[in-house]
């Protein structure tokens, strides 16, 4: 397999090979994992995301039990946390091996799912520390938010953007489904903006369209305006009944 | 001798039998579909009714004996179809004797068959109703599922069968069958063909030499399902649904005749969905399966061996809609929900009710039969598996482990909703009521609130007069003290009774509202929104 995958490969010629690789039969083979495992390299460096070829992976190591490599389970499973609100971790949780549940980073990611998936969101953030304990691959990522030099960032807050960032997406985008009206301070509670990072709450009202109603409160949306009707849409027309009609008269 | 030998056959296989026999042969020559039809769905199953309710059919070496065998090479393919009914009503009549050699042989006959199909230069004339082939297709994953089941119970398997698994790691091997069903999808270009049908296109003009054919399309048609159904019991979901993206279920097609291959992929789709939680579709998914064979029922099923899987099948999707508008109550069609009522009421109740045990047999009983792709000797190259080491617990891992994995997510699914239906409850209370009355309450079915604090306003001491009398003086003082004994102690209230407020707001903190965000399906409840603690300050004196 190695050798079609061309030397200088640029993210985007090994998206093209990859895709031509889970075509059809091919991607039960075990070769690939080489290249896949690469692919998901270049994924969690560039962030992007392929849900279908993580999947392949997952796969390949069920089928081939003694090719598992838990800190190639643990990539899959945070790129699949970070691509929330999608349910992606509960399809790599059916097609995971199930010795790893019992691994310590894998429960440790599995928990993190559930406070994320209930929304406890200030317990989610108490834990980056321990997170970023477990977890060792993402030990950067954490790193470069947690830098005192953060707030030196901020206009470059976009490039940094990675785990935790993608995990603040998913946050607000439940809160834009969600309040109204929201206490700031509560607000960057569930942002997981501590300290001096509560600044950072401006980019996110800037990238949501979020006001400051008042010193306390923060205007999320009038959710009242989103609600719409729904669309009746009748199967019967006025033809169908029409000689009904007629012969009533 | 020739005697003889027509006596052996009259006394061991029944004249009708060998009628029945002759006359698929011939309708199989001929490429009579509609004769082959009648013979295999009436004649067939009234036949093992009549003879072989629970015996095998007469051996195909046996039926060899009184069909003709002309030279030319289609009738060795008649023995490799006789065969395969054959192998089909042991494993659905006499399981219980079926071999090791018989699952083996079955599993060669396959070979033989899909050879016969996909190694032939030019396409096969041979042509089979769409039943058969959705059968045969359908019971070769049957005994795929079947093999590795058996394959998984260590304690029931000899020294012997070991051995015999350790020889042939081919057999039954998942790479195995995934290869035959990518190969029929690929040598019939199903998937070209079923976009440009779906696009209103002509199929044949991407179909190809074989795709044009009946058969091939057919059997090109039914590996999908077949993948569906093979990726759901390895728990690949997202594969499972992506197979059949040319495929539009709820569209009535050419594709779609036959009712068993339909009910099947609904079961499949809609459990694929369901543990993508991807309630919505999977409702819409069983409710209109469920009604399509409501309305069917009469026409359709007859005595196919078949109608048991369809009742089992529609019990489970009964059980799976019922798990499915416990998480994600919705409307659905009244005449499934009068069924559903009557089959599931108490179990829908209890569920509702978050009892996790009944969505756990619920769960149990209509999920399908999981199953691992590897044995323990495929995962040590070539070694020799110990029988000792086949204990007990290793077999519970083996044919438990799939099972208790995809239960072990759905029950996390649902662990995680849990909550939702309560808090449901209370949108849905809290929507009859204005945002005004709202406030005046609070939400006092979550927190007690916190008494106002009503004390009368408290009366000062009268000013000093400029002429007083030593009494007035005295009394304007004793006031003035009890004024100020007072103060104190309305200082002290009051203080408690913020301590009260603040006591109250850390628990109003606590309260769920961030779960309410998981309720983003109900969206339109959200017009309550300032519903929540930080919001709606209500007691806070100001």
């Amino acid at each position: 397999m190695s050798d079609i995958m061309p030397e200088s490969n640029t993210s985007e010629s090994l998206r093209a090979t990859v895709s031509s690789m889970l075509r059809g039969i091919d991607r039960y083979n075990p070769e690939n994992l080489v290249t896949l495992e690469k692919y998901l390299e270049v994924q969690t460096e560039e962030n992007t995301y392929d849900l279908e070829a993580n999947l392949a992976i997952l796969k390949l190591y069920q089928f081939n039990p003694s090719y598992n490599k838990v800190s190639v389970v643990e990539k899959v499973l945070l790129k699949a946390l970070a691509n929330m609100p999608h349910t992606d971790m509960v399809l790599c949780k059916c097609l995971m091996d199930m010795s790893l549940f019992d691994h310590s980073s894998i429960k440790a990611i599995l928990h993190l799912h559930d406070l994320l998936e209930t929304c406890s969101f200030p317990d989610f953030w108490v834990s980056p520390s321990s997170l970023a304990l477990l977890v060792p691959v993402m030990l950067d990522y954490c790193c470069s938010l947690r830098d005192e030099d953060f707030l030196a960032q901020i206009p470059a807050i976009k490039e940094v953007a990675e785990f935790e960032e993608s995990i603040r997406k998913y946050v607000c985008h439940v809160i834009n489904n969600t309040y109204q009206n929201v206490d700031r301070k509560f607000l960057c509670q569930q942002l997981g903006l501590r300290g001096p990072e509560e600044r950072c709450l401006q980019y996110y009202m800037a990238e949501y369209g979020w006001k400051l109603s008042s010193d306390d409160y923060v205007f999320i949306a009038n959710q009242e305006e989103s609600i719409k009707t729904k669309n009746i849409t009748e199967k019967i027309d006025f033809e169908n009944v029409a000689p009904i009609l007629a012969s009533w008269r | 001798m020739e005697y003889e030998r027509q006596y052996a056959q009259k006394s061991s296989v029944p004249e009708t039998v060998q009628n029945f026999i002759r006359s698929l042969q011939k309708a199989i020559d001929c490429g009579n579909v509609n004769d082959i039809q009648v013979l295999y769905e009436t004649n067939y199953p009234k036949l093992t009714e009549r003879f072989y309710s629970n015996s095998p059919w007469p051996h195909p070496e046996e039926i060899a004996q009184f069909i003709n065998l002309p030279d030319c090479g289609v009738d060795s393919n008649f023995i490799t179809l006789y065969k395969e009914l054959y192998y089909r009503h042991m494993y659905a009549k006499v399981s219980n004797a079926l071999n090791i050699d018989h699952r083996f042989d079955s599993y060669y006959n396959y070979c033989d068959l899909f050879n016969m199909v996909v190694r032939s230069t030019t396409p096969l004339t041979l042509e089979l109703p769409n039943q058969w082939l959705w059968e045969i297709i359908d019971e070769f994953i049957y005994q795929f599922q079947s093999f590795s089941h058996f394959r998984s119970s260590m304690e029931k398997l000899s020294e012997d069968d070991l051995m015999k698994f350790h020889n042939s790691p081919k057999v039954w091997n998942v790479h195995s069958v995934l290869n035959v069903l990518h190969t029929l999808v690929d040598k019939s270009n199903i998937n070209q063909q079923l976009e440009v049908y779906t696009n209103g296109g002509d199929p044949d003009t991407v179909a190809g030499e074989f795709g044009r054919y009946p058969l091939y399309k057919m059997l090109g048609y039914f590996s999908l399902v077949g993948l569906l159904r093979l990726h759901s019991l390895l728990g690949d979901y997202y594969q499972a649904i992506k197979v059949l993206e040319n495929i539009e279920l709820n569209k009535k097609s050419l594709y779609s005749r036959v009712p068993a291959c339909q009910i099947s992929s609904y079961y499949y789709v809609g459990f694929a969905y369901m543990m993508m939680r991807r309630y919505a579709d999977a409702i819409r998914t069983f409710s209109s399966v469920l009604l399509y064979i409501q309305r069917t029922r009469c026409l359709f099923f007859y005595k196919t061996y078949q109608t048991a899987q369809v009742d089992k099948q529609t019990e489970q999707m009964y059980h799976l809609l019922a798990i499915c508008l416990s998480l994600y109550p919705q409307r659905i069609d009244e005449s499934v929900l009068l069924q559903l009522r009557d089959k599931m009421g108490d179990k829908m109740l209890r569920m509702q009710q978050r009892n996790m045990d009944e969505f756990v047999s619920c769960f149990t009983f209509a999920c399908p039969k999981f199953l691992s792709p590897v044995y323990p000797c495929s995962g040590q190259d070539g070694e020799h598996p110990d029988p000792k080491m086949a204990t007990a617990r290793l077999e519970s891992v083996l044919l438990q482990g799939p099972f208790n994995q995809q239960l072990k997510v759905f029950k996390d699914e649902v662990a995680q909703q849990l909550a939702l239906p309560t808090i449901r409850s209370y949108l849905k209370l809290y929507t009859t009521m204005p945002i005004a009355k709202l406030e005046t309450f609070s939400f006092p079915l979550l927190l007690p609130p916190v008494e106002p604090l009503n004390l009368p306003p408290l009366e000062p001491p009268p000013p000093k007069e400029m002429e007083e009398t030593e009494a007035q003086t005295k009394a304007r003082l004793d006031q003035t003290e009890t004024w100020n004994k007072n103060k104190a102690e309305r200082k002290l209230q009051e203080q408690l009774y913020m301590d009260q407020c603040e006591e109250w707001e850390r628990a109003a903190e606590k309260f769920p509202a961030t779960l309410l965000a998981n309720l983003l399906c109900f969206k339109s409840y959200l017009k309550i929104c300032s519903f929540n603690p930080q919001a709606t300050p209500p007691l806070r004196p100001r």
